[in-house]
């Protein structure tokens, strides 16, 4: 490993942190969009989840590289070829991640809310999404990390297409260990740093959730702790 | 007033969850369903806020038929409260109280200070506005949801074993804090359960439901105690009916006697006199001030010069004619040494006693007066 070639090429990781981010992201982006109408429809019409799901499943099942190849017959070879098979592999986490989050709304609650005058639209902004962020965050998390990582294959079909990949196409093809290396740990870091985003977003929206009792117990006998010194 | 007219549930696998149903909850008043799992009693409240709607017969809200009425509109206009309380686990306890506020149009400002005072109106401390509800007891929780139904003041009140999920402590609690309210709110309130006792502590009118959805008996808490329709009705009722009726009849007319008194301190031989005079094995030892404070076996006095406190036996308790029930009084003679149970005033102080056949006499009165349908029956000691 030469840290010297790495703060030499330092804009050059920061280029393609830049663009793995980008292309990871936007697909995630997509892929929520996507996966909350189809959530939605298959936790009101339960028939559909079980097809619907296959059929993510069966996408996400394509192996990355030949669905690039493919794709690139009819858009060219553009951040569209990379983003759009991105996007559908998120579906397999995404949309079971919605029709959970849904599903998991107590029905006393959702019943509460029906009997009090929510309408079913106002029940699902203002009550049930709300309550699945939990569950939509999880969902997120791994689809945000599967993403990032998978950006890396599109370094196959152009420097350009495969963010940080492009160091690993390239350390091999040179027989340079330390691009290679330089590349591996960006997108873990970068998929990390993307992960944490996620937590903390998550916490933000979620001040009514049940932290995990051990920190309870921890910070009281903190607390006790203190008065008794 | 609520009317069910000729109300029935049928599914289309031909379950019958509600047969022919003719029933009316009057304005201002608590009218309990009650019954076995499956008798169609929640079925039956949640057609009135159309969360289920009849395949047959029509139910009236003061007379208008609540099937041309919009249901969301309709369910703000009425309170809902439901076992576990159905709180919103996303939102603060004071954004709880206020959703049917904001709903209505509201301010949040303006809903979240009116719900601030609903708080207060069912025994929340303020401090805990600001809390989720996972950081509530079952209890707390539980008043939460009841604010929540009252905070857009409807005159109707619908509550779906509210009460069910807690310890019998707390819920007696919320059983009072609802009957407290109810006092001064005079909601149309609609209350199911499958306790009988609860039905019983609770209701104005109690309305028996047996599986498939038939309605068995409506009736007073105390005339359903004293004369249950069918065997069905005596069953559910369960054991002791008689002596929980008590709990509805009056002390008013009980006659009282007058006891051989000692007071603390006096003389052992003129207390035995007057014993021996009056024909009493036991004595009622009262204060200065005449509140009793125990019974005195005469002839432990021969011994003695003075009345002392430590050879008072323990009264048990004591009860208060007009206010406390008969069942109170009963209780009071059980517990009582001498089988008398010692009459007091609202200060405390010795009216006078009522032996057991004393009670026993008053008992048969109240009957007579039931059977004879004069509704002038208050609810003591509730």
């Amino acid at each position: 490993m030469d840290w010297g070639w790495v703060s030499d090429h330092l804009d050059l990781v920061g280029h393609y942190t830049g663009r793995n981010a980008y292309l990871g992201l936007i697909a995630v982006a997509f892929g929520f969009l996507v996966s909350l109408p189809l959530g939605l429809l298959c936790a009101r019409y339960r028939w559909l989840y079980a097809p619907i799901s296959a059929l993510a499943t069966a996408l996400y099942a394509i192996p990355s590289l030949a669905f690039f190849v493919v794709l690139l017959d009819f858009t060219g070879l553009q951040d569209r070829t990379i983003i759009i098979p991105l996007t559908l592999y998120t579906l397999s986490v995404l949309v079971p991640a919605v029709v959970d989050g849904l599903t998991n709304v107590p029905e006393h609650v959702r019943q509460a809310a029906t009997a009090m005058g929510f309408g079913p639209l106002r029940r699902l902004l203002q009550v049930e999404l709300p309550l699945s962020i939990p569950v939509l965050i999880a969902g997120l998390r791994v689809a945000t990390v599967s993403s990032i990582s998978l950006v890396s294959v599109g370094s196959l079909l152009g420097d350009s297409f495969g963010g940080l990949g492009y160091f690993f196409t390239r350390g091999y093809q040179i027989d340079y260990p330390t691009e290679i290396w330089t590349g591996v740990i960006a997108v873990v870091v970068l998929a990390l740093a993307a992960d944490l985003v996620l937590v903390a977003v998550g916490r933000l929206l979620t001040p009514w959730v049940r932290r995990s009792p051990r920190t309870v117990i921890r910070r009281r006998t903190a607390r006790a702790q203190a008065r008794a010194a | 007033m609520i009317t069910f007219e000729k109300v029935s549930k049928r599914y289309p696998d031909g379950t019958v969850a509600v047969d022919e149903l003719d029933l009316h909850c009057e304005t201002g008043k608590v009218t309990v369903l009650v019954g076995t799992s499956g008798s169609g009693k929640t079925t039956t409240m949640r057609m009135i806020n159309r969360m289920v709607d009849p395949t047959a017969g029509r139910i009236l809200l003061d007379g208008e038929d609540i099937a041309r009425r919009d249901p969301v509109r309709l369910r703000r206009g009425m309170g809902y409260v439901i076992q576990q309380a159905g709180l919103f686990p996303h939102r603060t306890v004071v954004d709880n109280i206020a959703t049917v506020l904001v709903l209505l149009g509201a301010r949040r400002r303006a809903a979240r200070l009116q719900a601030l005072e609903l708080m207060d109106r069912v025994g929340l401390d303020r401090s805990m506005a600001k809390r989720y509800p996972y950081q509530l007891s079952g209890g707390q929780q539980q008043r939460v949801g009841v604010a929540r139904a009252l905070a857009s003041d409807p005159p109707v009140l619908l509550m779906d074993e509210p009460f069910s999920a807690v310890d019998p402590v707390v819920r007696a609690d919320l059983q009072n804090e609802l009957l407290r309210l109810q006092a001064d709110l005079a909601k149309t309130i609609v209350f199911v359960t499958h306790d009988i006792d609860e039905a019983i502590r609770v209701g104005d009118r109690v309305a028996v439901f047996r599986t498939g959805g038939q309605l068995v008996q409506v009736d007073t808490p105390d005339r359903l105690l004293a004369a249950p329709a069918d065997d069905f009705v005596a069953g559910f009722l369960g054991a002791d009916r008689g002596i929980r009726r008590l709990a509805f009849a009056t002390t008013a007319g009980l006659a009282l006697r007058t006891p051989t008194v000692a007071v603390l301190g006096a003389s052992a031989a003129d207390v035995l006199a007057a014993a021996a005079q009056a024909e009493d094995r036991w004595v009622l030892v009262v204060d200065a001030d005449r509140r009793p404070q125990g019974w005195l076996q005469a002839d432990r006095l021969a011994s003695e010069t003075q009345v002392e406190k430590d050879l008072v036996q323990p009264l048990g308790h004591v009860f208060t004619p007009g206010s406390d029930s008969l069942r109170t009084a009963l209780d009071a003679s059980a517990l009582s040494p001498d089988g008398r149970a010692a009459a007091v005033d609202g200060e405390g102080r010795l009216l006078g006693v009522a032996s057991g056949s004393d009670i026993a006499t008053a008992i048969a009165a109240d009957l007579r007066q039931l059977e004879r349908g004069e509704s002038a029956r208050h609810r003591p000691g509730r």
